[in-house]
């Protein structure tokens, strides 16, 4: 038998006349098994997703997926498209409306993203208009500039909507207390966008192994810091810009203004509101206090003041009195170097707990101090990782100063989070409105957080330290 | 006729090459299937030069991009399972081609185009769709559907009905 296959447009197996040989079937139905192989894949894969998803849920999410919410969403710049993005990724969810006065361009890109999802939204310029036409809205998302919060925040509240909206959660006490009113009077929910109080790492972190294994110990010095590169103005494209008077209706001087809204005064708060906020929120929470005193030094030190009206570098110290004693805190934030990034340092008498909500940065490290206790019992549960040993040569073979400490432990925080961030803070907004869990960040904690951050301004303005009493933090 | 000779070993290496072509289409089509609210609209909207317009206008669409989307789906799972079982093994063969050549023609590898969508590896023009293309051209022209798959069967099915009615002088191939 020649070793050669002579193929030709016919089976050489199966000349004409001759019926199907066992071959032809053989050979013909050879790739078969295949599919089964791939059938076998395919159960595997579709197991292990399944596995993946249901261990973020809890299970009260999967059973509340079902309730559909309707939502509305105000503002789509680029925050408003940060929460849009990891809305898309929330089962459950029917968009119905979105509200921007950029009509022509934010509004109109906002619209177009949802219909390719399959959503009929109609879109709205005036947040009142749509309240009025929109009856069967559940809940709306803000993500304005910071002065238009609480107008917002308080009127979707009295149209018997719950409200998920940005920090900071506005520009003045006066008016954040008017939305914790409005939320306390309506009965309806309010969460503020602090969204770290939902994240993964975070809840480990304070639940686990601040409260639980107190593997810290006593904590007396915090930092944080977010550090920014230089960037540009926000700019827009020329042929839409908007007109003047509707500008001018939505409290804006020019379109320079609406782009860069967060660098005027009366607007926004600066860096030291927009990403200080969020970090400062994290003091108070894993210190379970409000800080007594602030410190604080700042300025417009490299971009124009005219443009830049809020302060593009700051430096603040808080103090607390902590229910373990006094405890002191550092922040900074810069805006011409981004290196190093940002975090949130814990130092306590036991160990050090970095910590980021980046994948990219510190995404949780734990550094136990020679003279603490043994985390064994906690590499055992899994709540840190197991050391890496920071002996590194250059110490070893280098003659310790007396006045210097032993290079401490590494351990790591075993808890990687690849979805957006903002996505399990949105989840529990629309899961306690399906009644299945509690606000992570309610009414009442975006409040405190704002004045001890506001105060950072005033103390910079007041170039002295200023204290807080507790009533200040109480509405 | 002229025939071509391969040996069992080139003809089983082409069939390894169709049934690996499959697996990828018939999975890429089933993956997307499985994901709730799947669109195509990010990637065409991604689309660059030539037939930007036309991608563009599609993923503008809702009702075109719908039936684009079914069509997308379902074409890749019936040219995955046609590869893989090796049935209608040519048409398979280039209706994936030209579906390769539509993906390709979308988000063309023209020099200095750059795409917000990452991608792995390095590609100077040729990309592996355009490798995957030149693959299924490789199988449309051997048609490896007639040495192992139900081709064969179908074939040889066809030919055993043709010759029971033919006349017994209609021999002279």
């Amino acid at each position: 038998m020649s070793d050669e296959h002579t193929h030709t447009d016919e089976p050489s197996d199966a000349p004409r006349g001759k019926p199907i040989t066992r071959r032809d079937f053989l050979q013909g139905l050879a790739t078969v098994p295949v599919l089964g192989l791939f059938g076998y894949a395919l159960y595997k894969q579709i197991g292990y997703e399944q596995a993946q998803q249901s261990a973020g849920m809890t299970a009260e999410t999967k059973e509340a997926a079902g309730n559909e919410v309707n939502v509305a969403l105000l503002g789509v710049g680029a925050q408003g498209k940060v929460l849009l993005d990891a809305m898309l990724k929330i089962p459950g969810l029917r968009f119905r409306a979105v509200c921007d006065i950029w009509t022509e361009y934010h509004q109109m890109w906002a619209v177009n993203l949802l219909s390719r999802y399959n959503f009929e939204v109609n879109g709205y310029e005036d947040y009142r208009e749509m309240l009025a036409k929109e009856q069967d809205l559940d809940a709306v998302v803000i993500a304005t500039p910071d002065f238009w919060h609480a107008r917002h925040a308080v009127d979707c509240l009295e149209a018997g909507l719950n409200v998920y909206c940005e920090k900071e959660m506005s520009n003045t006490l006066e008016s954040a207390r008017s939305m914790v009113n409005a939320a306390r009077r309506t009965g309806k929910l309010l969460q503020i966008g602090h969204q770290r109080r939902s994240h993964p790492r975070y809840l480990h972190s304070y639940h686990n192994l601040l409260q639980e294994a107190d593997i810290l110990g006593r904590i007396v010095t915090a930092n944080a810091q977010w550090n920014r590169s230089v960037q540009p103005d926000n700019s827009w494209p020329e042929r839409y810009t908007m007109p003047a008077d509707r500008l001018r209706d939505y409290g804006f001087d020019s379109m320079h203004q609406f782009r860069n809204w967060r660098w005027y005064r009366g607007l926004g708060g600066g860096p030291i509101v927009d990403l200080g906020s969020h970090q400062i929120d994290i003091f108070n929470w894993f210190l379970e206090a409000q800080p007594t005193a602030v410190t604080a030094s700042g300025g417009t030190y490299y971009y124009p003041r005219e443009t830049h009206e809020w302060y593009d570098t700051v430096m603040a110290i808080y103090e607390y009195e902590t229910a373990r004693g006094r405890a002191q805190a550092y922040y900074q934030t810069q805006t011409t170097n981004g290196s190093q990034g940002y975090f949130e340092n814990f130092m306590g008498v036991h160990g050090t707990l970095l910590i980021s909500e980046s994948e990219a940065g510190y995404k949780g490290s734990l550094f136990r101090e020679a003279t603490a206790p043994p985390w064994d019992e906690w590499v055992r549960r899994g709540y840190v990782s197991p050391p890496k040993v920071n002996l590194p040569q250059e110490e070893a073979r280098a003659v310790l100063d007396v006045r210097e400490s032993v290079s401490p432990d590494e351990h790591q925080i075993p808890i990687e989070f690849l979805e957006p961030y903002h996505k399990p803070h949105l989840e529990n907004f629309f899961n306690t409105i399906r009644g299945t869990t509690q606000l992570n960040c309610p009414a009442e904690i975006g409040y405190e957080t704002a004045v001890a951050v506001l105060k950072v301004n005033e103390a910079i303005e007041a170039g002295r330290r200023l204290t807080f009493t507790p009533s200040e933090f109480a509405v | 006729m002229e025939s071509q000779k391969f040996t069992h070993l080139q003809m089983g290496a082409l069939v390894v090459l169709r049934v690996l072509i499959g697996w990828h289409f018939l999975y890429e089509g089933i993956a997307k299937l499985l994901k709730p609210n799947w669109s195509a609209a990010g990637f065409l909207m991604q689309s660059k030069g030539a037939f930007a317009g036309l991608f563009h206008w599609i993923a503008d669409t809702p009702g075109v991009l719908s039936v684009v989307n079914t069509l997308n789906i379902w074409g890749l799972i019936a040219i995955g399972l046609g590869l893989i079982l090796g049935v209608f093994t040519r048409t398979a063969s280039i209706a994936g081609m030209g579906l390769i050549l539509l993906y390709y023609l979308c988000n063309p590898l023209m020099v200095g185009f750059f795409y917000s969508i990452p991608m792995e590896g390095s590609y100077l023009i040729v990309n592996k769709n355009l490798v995957e293309m030149a693959a299924l051209f490789v199988i449309t022209v051997t048609n490896s559907g007639r040495y192992a798959g139900i081709d064969r069967i179908l074939h040889a099915l066809v030919l055993s009905r043709r010759s029971a009615r033919a006349v017994p002088a209609d021999t002279a191939g």
